[in-house]
């Protein structure tokens, strides 16, 4: 073996230069690096504790949790690993593999291992994965592997400077010349309009399993992201090295490396800013949803100024609001609420397709009546009346009879503590998934149900419904965008109607059915319960107390001199004791 | 007052120049001996010190004492960007900080009667009108920033509400699992085939290092019971406990409260396999008011595995982070204080 490689080198060196000249785009050619005999022990024992589950015996991918996941865990077998620097269809450096285990694959199941496991296990399991490859052999001298040239700009650098954890500050003009990079090389069939991976909903892996293009504007779920959401390398490394084992192909001679870095300019311009949970790398949550007083009637219009707000997150350095905003009237700002499966009761949903909803809500003392724009990102929507898609709006159904934190059972209710649901079913009106990206977007069929919740299994349908209307709904570039309205109180004869207080923290979650999915029922994406608030005005008394207090303290220290300059006096005169 | 003033312009001058000039070097350099926070701090006391004493400043006390109080408070703030003391303490504790070291600055001040008469003299002399510049600036600004303050205090804010909940509730005697009565005091799982995680071949006790899930599940009984619980593990419960057992899964950020890490020595670690039992059979919904059952998205297994499979899968967390469950002490047994409390 070590013969072998050693024959071969120089050959192989001398190839490697000449195709150094001949392809710009490769820095480094070179072979695999050999299985380390030594390791396999060792890295076995890792194995068996804690890949074998997904992973299989054999290293199949087809490990006991691999049927209930989405994506389905890595098949060793044929060689194929998708996040490295080398060519598209070579083997992966150990290190590509190393850097994988240790930061795991954001947006899958598999988690970062750099902190439970030592660098020593980790250089070993990666050999033991080595060897659990039938299909292509690590000494084979046919193998080549080519380390991709990303610029002359090594990892964690970029052509701007512009530092993590949020990048900022990559110039204007970079993110405009990727956009038409993007245009010209057609990037939009798989990823869509907008990015948000809506654009073929009929992708295969190499496996037959069905399989998505990245949302662009979610770059935490981005499986080579190594817990650095934000970072365009990890843009960069994927044009430059395509992901083996899926449609994602490269485009090291499509694209000049100069280039690639401006489509992952403008690729990374699409991930809104927000404060990621080291450890689970997502956004954290908003767990209180402010309502905004409105002086007069709520625009019932998504695209009125009343309801637009940056997406990232204005709290972090660099991203506060601007003037211009602010001075407009700006005052909304995005919720984030995260979504899981409901793998609780019933038929669990152990592969939902929606992670998180994005939350805005105003209310109007006029009209009594409150909103909620609900948005979130899926690629593909029904197209069987069935299943249509749906969202929901979940409240404690007698808020008033709830005592101190207590609540109903967040997945519709429990016998004794009733919910009140607000449902949309919706359809999208003449609609495929194949079609082309429709820039101005598709409207909503939209049928609105009020349900009662005593129990998973005890939902029905009001008798007396509330009032719930969905004033705008649209489907845009793989986004779903519904707004909610309800009056404040309701006549409610059946005690099923939430009444909403202003200035108090309400409980409120979301359900969501994805109908091409075919999730319907208690099979869909649920939120924990999280609070709303409806902001009352600003009280009066801040326009009158302020200069108040101020006159006051004023008039305290005339008062104060009067004092100090009487006794001075009296000290003067002597009659001081 | 010429020369007070001068070591104002001075002080100040040469404090702003080290914050923005040399901080940020020694945060960079963090964590070493001496490139760290308080190693700045400490050259920033130095240079306020030693500027003052070279130029033969000797500003008046009141001078002196706003010099001391404004590097106390630069020390404990907790709201600049690169605070001195690390972690940044909450607000009540600083204000507590902040009065100890007022104190510490009055009685710097009134060491005798001479210093307080010092520090006394230009207030005496701003309030009475003998600095005339100095009256007009401090009358000016005191109503405002009274103003500005009451501004804030009554501007109305909305923080996320706090819950607080009960971890590790007292389990109930009994608990009914599919049909039959099970009393926790004493309950057994019936797969851990020995105490201390051995088993046997030939009648010889052998450690189960180096015996493999899945390779060594035919041979060995307690891998056996291992794997199968680990199959459950991996097809019901990582979503949300994770693939490390950390309470990491893919689902963990989504709920609240978010689920147990069993690596942690606060869980599994410290409670009987009885315990497991009776919170993975009822899950969230059967828990007491103060562990918060309307938010725990933790299933009622009982629903959707066998008492069987429950216990296998108690056993494979085990065996996975290391712990060793508490055990029922016959002699203790009257006190019944143990393992998540008694009753």
């Amino acid at each position: 073996m070590t013969i072998n490689k050693k024959s071969f080198k120089p050959v192989l060196g001398f190839l490697g230069m000449a195709l150094m000249l001949i392809l710009p785009s490769i820095v480094l050619a070179g072979v695999p690096e050999p299985i380390q005999k030594d390791k396999l022990e060792h890295g076995k024992k890792v194995y068996f504790k804690r890949c074998v589950w997904c992973h299989g015996v054999e290293g199949g991918g087809d490990g006991p949790s691999a049927d209930r996941l989405f994506t389905r865990p890595r098949n060793f077998i044929q060689g194929t690993f998708k996040i490295r620097w080398t060519d598209s269809g070579q083997l992966p450096r150990d290190i590509d593999l190393e850097t994988t285990i240790k930061n795991g694959l954001p947006g899958s199941a598999m988690p970062a291992w750099g902190e439970v496991l030592s660098d020593t296990d980790i250089k070993a399991v990666v050999q033991f994965v080595k060897s659990l490859v039938q299909d292509r052999d690590f000494v084979d001298e046919d193998e080549d592997m080519d380390l991709m040239d990303f610029g002359g700009h090594q990892n964690g650098a970029n052509p701007w400077g512009s530092v993590g954890p949020y990048y900022l500050g990559i110039p204007d003009e970079a993110i405009t010349a990727g956009k038409d990079i993007f245009i010209k090389n057609k990037c939009f069939e798989c990823h869509g309009g907008e990015g948000r991976g809506d654009g073929n909903p009929t992708m295969k892996d190499d496996w037959g399993f069905p399989i998505v293009a990245a949302d662009w504007q979610q770059c935490w779920n981005f499986r080579g992201s190594r817990r650095d959401a934000f970072d365009p390398f990890n843009i960069v490394r994927t044009i430059s090295t395509g992901i083996n084992g899926t449609p994602m192909p490269n485009f090291r001679e499509k694209i000049t490396p100069e280039e690639r870095w401006k489509l992952a300019a403008f690729v990374n311009s699409l991930c809104p800013r927000k404060k990621i949970d080291p450890l689970v790398n997502k956004p954290i949550t908003d767990f209180l949803i402010k309502s905004k007083y409105t002086k007069g009637p709520v625009v019932p219009n998504m695209d009125d100024a009343m309801w637009q707000a940056p997406e990232s997150d204005n709290r972090l350095p660099g991203l506060e609001r601007s003037e211009e905003y602010v001075t407009n009237g700006g005052d909304q700002y995005w919720h984030y609420i995260a979504m899981g499966g409901q793998i609780t009761r019933g038929e669990r949903n152990f592969k939902p397709k929606v992670d998180n909803l994005w939350v805005m809500s105003r209310w109007s003392e006029e009209e009594n009546a409150i909103y909620y724009l609900v948005e979130f990102h899926n690629r593909f929507l029904s197209t069987d009346p069935e299943f249509p898609d749906g969202i929901a709006m979940q409240w404690p159904g007698q808020l008033e009879d709830l005592f101190g934190a207590e609540k109903p059972y967040f997945i519709y209710g429990d016998s004794k503590k009733p919910v009140d649901v607000w449902k949309a079913n919706f359809m999208v009106k003449d609609y495929n998934p194949t079609n082309a990206p429709k820039a101005e977007g598709y409207d909503l069929d939209v049928s609105v149900q009020e349900l009662v919740g005593l129990g998973f299994d005890a939902v029905s349908e009001k008798e007396t419904p509330g009032g719930v209307e969905i004033v705008q709904s649209k489907f845009h570039q793989g986004r779903v965008k519904v707004m909610f309205k309800r009056s404040l109180t309701t006549e409610n004869p059946d005690k099923t109607d939430v009444q909403i207080p202003v200035a108090t923290y309400i409980p409120v979650s979301f359900f969501q059915w994805s109908g091409w999915d075919k999730e319907h029922d208690e099979h869909m994406a649920i939120s924990t319960w999280v609070y709303t608030i409806l902001e009352p005005a600003l009280p009066a008394s801040l326009n009158y107390m302020p200069p108040i207090m101020a006159v006051a303290f004023f008039g305290f220290q005339m008062w104060l001199v009067r004092m100090t300059k009487r006794t001075r006096q009296m000290v003067k005169d002597g009659t001081w004791k | 007052m010429n020369k007070t003033l001068l070591s104002f312009i001075v002080t100040v001058g040469v404090a702003v120049a080290l914050h923005f000039g040399v901080k940020p070097m020694f945060l960079e350099g963090e964590p070493t001996m001496f490139i760290n926070r308080y190693a700045f701090f400490l050259l920033l006391v130095f240079s306020v010190v030693g500027i003052n004493l070279i130029l033969r400043l000797s500003p008046v006390m009141t001078m002196k004492a706003a010099y001391i109080w404004g590097l106390g408070f630069y020390f404990y703030n907790p709201y600049q960007a690169g605070t001195i003391l690390t972690p940044p303490i909450p607000w009540t504790l600083f204000i507590t900080y902040m009065m100890l070291w007022t104190i510490g600055t009055f009685l710097y001040i009134s060491q005798d009667r001479d210093t307080f008469a010092e520090f006394r003299g230009p207030i005496v002399k701003t309030v009475t009108g003998e600095y005339k510049i100095a009256r007009y600036i401090v009358f000016a600004l005191l109503p405002v920033m009274v103003g500005w303050g009451t501004y804030n205090f009554i501007y109305p804010s909305y923080p996320e509400p706090v819950e607080l909940r009960t971890v590790h509730p007292a389990p109930p005697a009994t608990t009914k699992v599919h049909g039959k009565t099970y009393a926790l005091e004493g309950l057994q799982n019936p797969f851990r085939v020995d105490e201390q995680d051995n088993y046997y071949e030939g009648g010889t006790q052998l450690p189960v290092e180096g015996k493999f899930p899945f390779i060594d599940a035919e041979s060995v009984e307690y891998i056996k019971y291992v794997t199968e619980g680990g199959t459950v593990f991996f097809q019901n419960c990582h979503y949300c406990h994770g693939d490390q057992l950390n309470g990491l899964g893919m689902f963990s950020h989504v709920f609240n409260p978010t689920p147990a890490n069993f690596v942690d020595p606060g869980t599994i670690a410290m409670l009987r396999e009885s315990f497991l039992f009776w919170r993975v059979s009822k899950g969230g919904p059967g828990l007491p008011n103060e562990s918060t059952p309307w938010s725990s998205a933790m299933p009622p297994w009982e629903e959707h595995l066998t008492t069987e499979q429950i216990w296998k899968v108690v056993l494979f967390e085990y065996w996975y982070t290391g712990w060793h469950p508490r055990t029922f002490d016959e002699e203790s047994s009257s006190g019944g204080e143990e393992g998540g409390g008694g009753h």
